[in-house]
């Protein structure tokens, strides 16, 4: 049928574009060149001083375009959010560019925007910064611009009670997107009642739950100059990064009281293995899996990094190959390695048509143990291993990029030096470490499975084919709990 | 997008855009000029590089003069089905081949559809060159997809459809304002199409749609990055220079949309986004009209750009009625949009919003403007430019946006010369004509009637 097929249309083809498409001259290989001789990727290399308050100052130089990033990197996050107030590192990020040092809000913004970008303040789950990208000769004032922002911040009420309303509305809308909610469940279900369990940005009810002087505490404990990193990418040399660094940070003062102590980022899990969720008119499903998976200072990091990339690290890797190229379920199914401080996650995602739920949620749990049973051939490890060592590099094309990756070796303490070896060390992964990897983080008995969508048309075929499952109702989920308020339905 | 779904096309691209540092403005940025080279195939093919040995990568893109404003008849959304279709097989290559030519040797590919263009590119480490250059030729010359893949990717398209439109809380609202912003123009389609025109196309289509469109007197080869310029034309001719140029005319859209007469009110249902919005439009101006285009753009930026801009400062700052406010001058190659609009803060409905927008704007475009607030709208747009020019694909879409928006490859570095120049007289002028003293339409994004939301009923007219 599709041989006939193909037949047929290959002679309408021929007959309607024959005049256009005429055939190439023998000039025109029939075949892809083959390239030239590989050019090198070459990194430029960071220089790192620590000022006598503690603060670390890093930089790097890429010149070429009179640009610089600065980024001020506090190394906590809202993996030390209260239980109770989860969002409260997004919250104080977010209320630093709200008024500081005598400026107000709408001077600090104004202030930001006449060096040439905004100041993003933002929380991560181990790391809140503080970012501009400016042109080299404002430099100077936005690192002053900067250093009041993180210093002095205001954190008055009535900036506060603002953020807290905004934060709110961003939640929700948030949670009416289908994938993202499945991820905040799959997260719970990984971490449980640990450190990461939690809504990174809070829910509704933790951030209304905030005070003033809960933003205080968190600041006055944990930005300081002993727990920061201050990263400077650009057009700058190592001798004037640390002049300014000085300059804006030098009499910054480093508090005596030891900093608080970190939780662990996992602990008791109770959600079940498969976890069905009502969004009512969903005009598609979120599905999400996840894993446990180790820490950033996991001496297999690399191996999982290449393992990711096989799984669904890109266009071309199996998950999209098996749900979007040859089944047309989705518009792009991807996976992605998360490792933190403390504990790590492996995540794979897609949203599909909501009847198609079954199939792909089929389809991912298919790769994942396919990855640990099967060795990957030498082709497709060459090939996934150049999607990724290629994507490294452009990363750092930009100022922005090559500050990310500092900060992201800087937070984690990993020698600088990696920033050139990433290739290397991607290249030595053999086969049989990626298998080891896969079958050790992507046990079937690991996973949690989350589907959001409009349950109607996949809940019973879901239910039919995992006994297990449960099925929840978005409208009533407490996402502040580990169990999401649901321990009547499971059990 | 085969990978992102389809937005508004972002207008500030075609600020991409420099020249010689600019006299009269009191900045000190200094955005160098690009130096690109410019030739033309006998057959039609325009080509564009620029040399850029920063990094050892190299980007190739080729745009086609075709956009969802040609989808043919009944076809909505295939320029774009097309678009996802170019990436299956051809004389000499298998379906994804593609993929295998830059992902797997450390590049990366992707293309896009716009109203008036659609765009393919690639990035890839140099010596892939020559074969990129192959590949695109190969593509440009035989398209060959047969009718398993063709259905495959349409069912993908169909999910993109789904995750864009339906999945996206706010999906539903932006794919309608072109809809209703036009009334005879072809713009008026939706450039993802719809699921019925979707399902109607056929593989015929698909061959004709190329045979038509994708010809080298309507492409523009762009190359930017690490290359030799000598080796570059010798493999352009080689590839690309044989492909005949047809006899027959290119079709163009001739469609000009009417002036507004009077103000329209629509309203949208939104089925799952927990917030209300609003969002008005205006017509303007082809981009060939650069004066006013470019003063719009600067309107647009002191409106909606940054934290201390006009919309954000009294809508979600000082009145907290909106939680997201933005404005942008979506600047076509036939008449655009001048747009706004916010989505509600919890608590407000959209009549709140509405006001404050207009109140704004009449604001903006009648009373003073501040030296240091128009220098700051400004350095936005030129620190974005600077930013997008680290890399080869960024220059090579500066140049393309340039050269096929635009309608002149030069307006990559006189656009910028015109920004600076713009004064707050240009700013009055532009808004006054365009959007003060001219007809728009409100579109009010609404829940479901029955489960009413706090105060969004009433106002829907």
């Amino acid at each position: 049928m599709n041989r006939a097929t193909s037949a047929f249309l290959a002679a309408v083809f021929t007959a309607i574009c024959g005049a256009a498409a005429a055939e190439p001259p023998s000039t025109f290989p029939a075949t892809p060149p083959a390239p030239g001789a590989a050019p090198t990727l070459s990194i430029p290399t960071p220089t790192s001083q620590t000022l006598p308050n503690g603060l670390r100052v890093i930089s790097v130089r890429r010149d070429g375009l009179p640009l610089v990033t600065a980024q001020l990197v506090v190394r906590s996050g809202d993996e030390m959010d209260p239980p109770s107030q989860a969002g409260l590192a997004d919250l104080t990020a977010n209320l630093l560019t709200k008024g500081a040092a005598g400026l107000s809000a709408p001077q600090i913004a104004a202030a930001a925007e006449t060096l040439g970008s905004s100041l993003s303040a933002t929380a991560g789950w181990d790391e809140s910064d503080v970012a501009i990208t400016v042109t080299t000769p404002r430099l100077p004032q936005a690192l002053a611009l900067l250093a009041k922002v993180v210093r002095q911040p205001d954190f008055s009420a009535h900036e506060l009670k603002r953020a807290q309303a905004q934060a709110i509305d961003d939640v929700r809308l948030n949670l009416s997107k289908p994938t993202a909610l499945a991820g905040l469940v799959a997260a719970r279900g990984t971490f449980g009642t640990g450190a990461y369990g939690h809504p990174r940005s809070g829910t509704p009810a933790s951030i209304a739950r905030i005070g003033r002087v809960d933003v205080q505490q968190w600041h006055a404990a944990l930005y300081r100059p002993d727990n920061a990193i201050l990263i400077l990418a650009g057009d700058i040399t190592p001798a004037q990064a640390l002049q300014l660094a000085q300059t804006s940070f030098g009499d910054w003062p480093r508090p005596s009281a030891p900093l608080p102590a970190r939780r662990p980022g996992s602990g008791d899990r109770s959600l079940p293995a498969m976890v069905l969720i009502n969004q009512h008119g969903a005009g598609q499903a979120g599905v999400v899996a996840a894993h446990p998976a180790p820490p950033r200072s996991d001496g297999h990091y690399y191996d999982g990094l290449v393992a990711d990339a096989v799984l669904g690290g890109s266009y071309s890797a199996r998950l999209n190959e098996e749900i979007r190229i040859k089944r047309g379920l989705s518009y792009g199914a991807f996976s992605e390695l998360q490792p933190l401080g403390n504990a790590g996650a492996w995540l794979a995602s897609a949203q599909t048509r909501n009847p198609a739920v079954p199939q792909v949620v089929d389809l991912m749990l298919g790769q994942f143990r396919q990855l640990g049973d099967e060795k990957v051939s030498d082709a497709e490890l060459a090939a996934r291993k150049a999607t990724l060592i290629g994507s490294y590099g452009r990363s750092l094309e930009t100022t922005t990029g090559l500050a990310t990756q500092l900060a992201e070796l800087a937070l984690y303490d990993v020698n600088l030096d990696e920033i050139s070896r990433y290739p290397e060390r991607v290249g030595a992964v053999t086969p049989h470490q990626l298998r080891k990897y896969a079958r050790k983080h992507l046990r079937a008995d690991e996973g949690t499975v989350v589907v959001v969508g409009d349950a109607g048309q996949f809940a019973a075929a879901m239910r039919k084919a995992y006994p297990k499952a449960v099925l929840l109702d978005a409208a009533t989920l407490d996402l502040d709990r580990a169990d999401l308020g649901a321990g009547a339905a499971t059990h | 997008m085969r990978l992102r779904p389809i937005v508004l096309l972002a207008s500030l691209i075609l600020l991409a855009a420099s020249g010689s540092p600019a006299p009269a403005a009191a900045t000190d940025l200094h955005v160098a000029p690009v130096r690109y080279q410019q030739r033309t195939l006998p057959n039609g093919l325009q080509v564009l590089s620029v040399e850029d040995h920063g990094s050892p990568n190299v980007a190739v893109q080729m745009w086609y003069h075709v956009g969802s404003k040609d989808d043919p008849k009944g076809r909505s959304g295939f320029a774009h089905l097309f678009e996802h279709l170019m990436f299956k097989s051809t004389r000499h290559m298998q379906a994804e081949q593609m993929d295998r030519l830059t992902e797997d040797v450390g590049g990366a590919n992707n293309a896009s559809t716009g109203d008036d263009v659609t765009n393919y590119f690639e990035v890839v480490p140099s010596n892939y060159l020559q074969t990129l250059l192959w590949a695109e030729a190969e593509r440009l010359s035989s398209l060959n997809v047969d009718e398993p893949n063709f259905k495959s990717e349409r069912a993908v398209v169909e999910e993109e459809y789904r995750q864009s439109v339906l999945a996206n809380p706010y999906g539903k609202l932006f794919n309608a304002i072109d809809p209703n912003s036009y009334t005879v123009h072809p713009y008026r389609r939706p450039t993802i199409g719809s699921i019925e025109d979707l399902e109607a196309a056929t593989l015929p289509d698909v061959i004709d749609f190329h045979r038509t469109f994708y010809r080298p007197d309507n492409a523009t080869l762009i190359v930017a990055g690490d290359f030799d310029p000598k080796q570059l034309d010798a493999w352009v001719d080689q590839y690309f220079g044989w492909i005949p140029k047809p006899s027959t005319p290119i079709p163009r859209v001739t469609a000009t949309e009417p002036k507004r007469r009077k103000n329209r009110r629509v309203t949208v249902t939104a089925d799952t986004a927990p917030l209300p919005a609003v969002a008005l439009s205006w017509l303007i101006p082809p981009a060939a009209d650069s004066a006013d285009t470019i003063a719009l753009q600067v309107a647009a930026a002191l409106l909606a750009r940054g934290d201390a801009s006009r919309l954000y400062q009294a809508l979600v700052y000082r009145h907290q009625v909106a939680r997201q406010v933005d404005a942008e001058a979506d600047v076509r190659v036939g008449p655009g949009l001048f747009l706004a609009y916010a989505i509600l803060a919890s608590g407000h409905a959209p009549e709140d919003a509405e006001k404050l927008l207009h109140e704004e704007i009449i604001w903006l475009a009648t009373q003073p403007i501040d030296a240091a607030e128009l220098e700051r709208a400004k350095t936005l747009l030129l620190t974005d430019e600077l930013k997008q020019r680290q890399t080869a694909q960024g220059l090579a879409f500066a140049l393309g946006q340039a050269a096929l928006i635009g309608g002149d490859v030069a307006r990559v570095n006189t656009d910028l010369a015109a920004l600076q120049q713009v004064s707050a007289k240009d700013v009055h002028r532009v808004l006054q004509k365009y959007v003060t003293g001219a007809r728009y339409v409100t579109i009010d994004y609404l829940p479901p009637a029955k489960t009413g939301a706090p105060a969004s009923g009433e106002n829907a007219k």
